[in-house]
């Protein structure tokens, strides 16, 4: 799932995959603005076959963040 | 596209944008969130090389995009009536009728403001209003819907060549409204529609932006058997094939026959490419009472046993117009994917395995031959190829092409800054590929500017012969500096090539120039895909290259030094 994320990420926001951790978030993210935050939302909605809450949503706030909230909704 | 996943399209189409230079610039005006069409509607015509720079505008503020958006390539509107007023799909409900005349004048001069500050962007499409997210289970009529009937009939009293009005009902039909809309990212953000939504709309919307670039499909050639009709002539003999509606084999071949008869009337080129015995075919044409198709409405049969790939490239040769134009139908994988691996850029339509299925994947690709206003050349078209055959035949017979040509009674009508002829001029610039010496292509209201300015002469010709009447078929158009004239634009229709009328048309300009007092003619060739037979189209003509940059090379000849081609065998009226 990690991999899987990071190269949405990688895809969503114009980066390569590998300069991807724990704690990239819009901060740390030039492109990672509110509408590619929207395009990430639909991305892993449609690669995962999940569909967030909005509470999720605004939660997603970095990768740590993102494969644990997956993770709970595939649980 | 629909089954790649957006991410994947984001990527590639990144990929792409970085591969592309120039641009055909997309605005889209919108009163709720759809920025994640860009990526997807880049995507989708960038792979068909038309290289998309979609931009989106400003929320809500389709009034002030209208102003700076009006010279783009094309427009796009998304106009949600819930959104028109906030929270409208409730609130209108509420309203007296006073209210909702109050309301609907306002919207209507809100559409009147956009429509005319876009009255000159070549393409406009805009979406019927629709009440269908929220009102999907309501069995009556509310205001709400009827405020939308009432702009939607309006809408539609403003149709002009340039607008092309969008029923989005019929893509979210494809979907469901659940999954073509997102109530979550609507009322947090004010974004209606699903990504998913998103990729069918861009499908369903791209082959009118295909068209007017070019990029229209003007053939569909079938193979026969279990493709025409059931059955196979060579195991079931010609009277064991069903193409009947009487018959329960026959009844989809017979849907799928008057689909192809109905193409074949608005102008698209039907052939066949089948490996039969011709004269089993024949036979079939000539006899078989069910048969709906006629000989007339088929242009090219390629009935033998060479490779279809290789009957493909000679039906192209044979009809002038590339293998991108054509759309190939066949029942057998290895036909289709001998097609698809060696001329990828034909569109193959598998007959399905399930026949009953079959009619409407054939109705599924036709907007490919999508056109929005059939001019009376296109319907004549298929009558124009019949007689191009007769032609054909009759060349065979000839010595020489000289004499050949003398026997045609060829006949050029020549017209200068004629307005009643600005649609299929305009219609020509962006059609014409081959033939085309600069590839502009122009709009209607740019072609009658150019026809009413005394800086430019527009020229056109009509093209007649003893067999037929090809209809007006070359243009050029030429800016007036003083006693220097530049060709901007020189174009041919194809389907009067290898009669030697460019020459005569160019004697006529140049005879017309010199009476305005210009002493010396510029003139451009500018290198496309396509354009490479006019490459040195100037220079034979004793044009002098004066520059030549990249895929541009400048002319320029003298007045007094242009040799007269006077050919004796086309006859020339001022019309």
């Amino acid at each position: 799932m990690h991999e899987q994320v990071k190269q949405i990420m990688s895809a969503v926001f114009d980066i390569p995959a590998d300069q991807i951790s724990d704690t990239s978030s819009p901060d740390t993210i030039e492109k990672w603005d509110s509408l590619n935050h929207m395009n990430l939302v639909s991305s892993l909605e449609e690669e995962f076959d999940v569909r967030f809450t909005d509470e999720e949503i605004t939660e997603m706030l970095n990768f740590k963040l993102i494969v644990l909230i997956l993770q709970q909704k595939k649980s | 596209m629909i089954d790649l996943k957006f991410s994947e399209i984001i990527k590639q189409n990144a990929a792409l944008g970085n591969a592309l230079e120039g641009g055909y610039e997309i605005g889209v005006l919108s009163n709720i969130i759809v920025s994640q069409i860009k990526p997807i509607l880049e995507y989708n015509l960038r792979t068909q090389g038309i290289p998309a720079n979609c931009i989106i505008g400003d929320y809500d503020n389709i009034l002030q995009d209208a102003v700076s958006m009006s010279k783009m390539n094309a427009v796009l509107i998304f106009w949600e009536l819930a959104n028109w007023v906030d929270g409208f799909q409730y609130r209108s409900n509420l309203l007296s009728d006073d209210q909702t005349e109050e309301y609907i004048a306002r919207f209507k001069s809100e559409i009147d403001y956009v429509l005319s500050h876009l009255k000159d962007t070549p393409l406009i499409i805009i979406n019927k209003f629709s009440t269908l997210a929220f009102n999907q289970f309501a069995i009556g009529e509310d205001n709400f819907d009827r405020i939308c009937e009432t702009l939607n009939a309006y809408l539609k009293t403003k149709s002009a060549s340039n607008i092309v009005v969008v029923d989005t009902s019929k893509v979210i039909s494809q979907l469901s409204v659940e999954r073509a809309i997102s109530f979550r990212d609507y009322y947090s953000s004010k974004a209606l529609y699903t990504v998913d939504f998103l990729k069918h709309y861009t499908q369903f919307i791209t082959p009118v932006i295909s068209t007017i670039n070019g990029k229209r499909k003007k053939a569909i050639i079938f193979d026969c058997d279990n493709t025409l009709w059931e059955g196979i002539i060579g195991e079931d003999g010609i009277d064991g094939i069903k193409m009947s509606a009487s018959s329960p084999k026959g009844v989809v071949f017979e849907e799928v026959q008057f689909l192809a008869k109905k193409l074949a009337a608005d102008g698209i080129l039907v052939c066949l490419n089948s490996k039969n015995n011709p004269g089993d075919i024949d036979e079939v044409f000539s006899n078989h009472s069910d048969l709906s198709l006629t000989n007339d409405e088929v242009i090219v049969k390629k009935i033998n046993w060479d490779k279809k790939v290789k009957n493909l490239a000679d039906i192209s040769e044979e009809l002038n117009i590339g293998t991108d134009s054509f759309v190939f139908v066949d029942d057998s994988d290895f036909e289709i994917n001998l097609v698809n691996q060696y001329q990828p850029e034909i569109t193959t339509i598998q007959v399905p395995k399930e026949k009953y299925l079959y009619p409407a994947l054939i109705r599924r690709h036709l907007n490919l031959f999508y056109s929005p206003d059939r001019t009376k050349e296109d319907k004549a078209r298929v009558k124009m190829y019949q007689q191009q055959k007769e032609r054909e035949e009759k060349k065979a017979a000839f010595e020489n092409i000289d004499e050949y040509l003398a026997s045609l009674d060829l006949q050029v009508d020549i017209f200068v800054d004629k307005i009643e002829l600005v649609p299929r001029l305009a219609q020509l610039t962006q059609k014409t590929n081959q033939f085309n010496l600069t590839t502009r292509r122009y709009t209607e209201s740019e072609m009658l500017s150019f026809t009413k300015s005394d800086n430019y002469l527009v020229f056109a010709f009509g093209v007649k012969d003893k067999y037929g009447d090809f209809g007006i078929t070359g243009l050029s158009v030429v800016e007036l500096k003083g006693t220097n004239a530049v060709i901007d634009t020189l174009l041919m229709s194809c389907r009067v090539l290898g009669r030697n009328i460019e020459q005569q048309f160019l004697d006529e300009i140049i005879k017309a120039l010199a009476t305005k007092g210009v002493d010396t003619v510029r003139a451009e060739y500018c290198r496309t895909q396509k354009n490479d037979q006019v490459s040195d189209f100037y220079d034979k003509l004793g044009f002098v290259l004066q520059k030549a940059d990249g895929p541009r090379k400048e002319y320029t000849i003298s007045v007094p030094a242009y040799q007269n081609h006077s050919l004796t065998y086309i006859a020339i009226n001022h019309a």
